[in-house]
């Protein structure tokens, strides 16, 4: 079976306070109620060819 | 050839000017299709090492990720071990993996600015796994002595880039990134011939207007005799203003103006990537393995491993 949902962190485009979402949440943040959120770089190693 | 009359001709080099990046040569008793052929394998067929691969850890910096990687690939990196090296894609060692000593050079790049000044990550901040195989050195002739590397990205306090990068040998005919040469040309030389006779109907103002008709300065008049001469044919650049000057002077045929068909002059800049001299070597040695190519197809269509690392080369292509 699939791996439980990750919970997935994002930054308010507002406040900047880092919130916690999981599938099927508002999109809003905690703190200051703004509703742009924005995901955050991924930790993994990104691979690119350069040309 | 058998009794039939032979094409070969043994062209004739002769070199004027050898800088590490720069050469001029002459090439005579030779078509311009060989000095054409000699041309462009210089700039798409000399193989070089160019980072091909990139993989990035961490980049805060405002380029983003794939931005860098195609900075990281235009850095020209010291080549000279590239002719014997093996394009990772034929590579047997290493599967094509590109991470081999035969076919690949690892680059580690960690960078983070710390302070409120801007810190510039340059090509000097990328450090090789194979001392052979560096990014190339500039030295400013305005600005003698200190060295400064290729810029890649700038950041400010607080940003961060980490990545680890794979350079792979390569040609230009598959990305420019791999190209040795900055530039290669080749002009005929110019056969000027003035009409003495006509010229003796003209006046030493005339004579002046004339020569000033020329953009460039191919002609003066000699201070003694009055007469005009060419100083410096090469710098006619085949614009027929000094024909066409004559023409509506009514001097019809004062110069004739031809170019030789099998005298070329070369002028050959390269990247850094391999030394300028260098680069004409390994054309003539890669266009010597074309023809070879072409001269064992007959026979060979069967066994097409025969070509070896040339036959990649063409079937790459």
């Amino acid at each position: 079976m699939d791996p439980p949902p990750e919970q997935v962190n994002y930054i308010c485009g507002d406040c900047g306070m880092e919130n916690t979402l999981k599938p099927g949440d508002v999109i809003q943040c905690r703190e200051c109620g703004y509703r742009i959120l924005y995901k955050k770089r991924t930790r993994r190693i990104v691979q690119y060819e350069a040309r | 050839m058998d009794g039939g009359m032979s094409y070969q001709r043994f062209p004739k080099v002769k070199i004027r000017e050898m800088k590490d990046d720069m050469v001029k040569f002459e090439l005579r008793e030779t078509d311009a299709s060989v000095a054409n052929a000699l041309r462009r394998v210089m700039i798409a067929e000399v193989p070089t090492v160019a980072i091909d691969l990139v993989e990035i850890e961490v980049n805060s910096s405002v380029l983003n990720d794939e931005f860098i990687a195609h900075r990281l690939g235009l850095i020209p990196l010291t080549s000279d071990r590239a002719m014997s090296m093996r394009f990772s894609r034929d590579c047997d060692a290493c599967d094509g993996d590109g991470q081999c000593e035969f076919c690949s050079v690892e680059f580690h790049l960690r960078a983070k600015c710390l302070t409120d000044q801007t810190l510039d990550v340059t090509s000097k901040d990328l450090y090789s796994s194979d001392h052979t195989v560096v990014p190339v050195e500039f030295s400013d002739p305005n600005d003698a002595g200190e060295q400064r590397g290729i810029i890649i990205v700038k950041l400010r306090r607080g940003q961060e880039l980490r990545l680890r990068a794979i350079a792979r040998k390569g040609i230009g005919k598959d990305h420019a990134k791999w190209s040795p040469a900055a530039t290669v040309t080749f002009m005929y030389e110019p056969m000027i011939r003035i009409n003495e006779d006509l010229m003796e109907t003209m006046s030493l103002e005339e004579k002046r207007t004339w020569i000033e008709s020329s953009p460039t300065k191919v002609f003066d008049i000699d201070p003694v005799t009055q007469q005009v001469v060419v100083v410096e044919p090469e710098l006619y650049t085949y614009d027929d203003e000094v024909i066409k000057k004559a023409d509506a002077m009514g001097k019809s045929g004062l110069v004739e103006i031809e170019a030789k068909e099998d005298s070329f002059i070369f002028t050959v800049e390269s990247t850094g990537a391999i030394k300028a001299s260098q680069l004409v070597l390994n054309a003539i040695e890669i266009l010597k393995q074309k023809l070879d190519a072409v001269r064992l197809s007959d026979d060979t269509v069967e066994a097409d491993d025969q070509f070896g690392e040339l036959g990649a080369h063409l079937r790459g292509g």
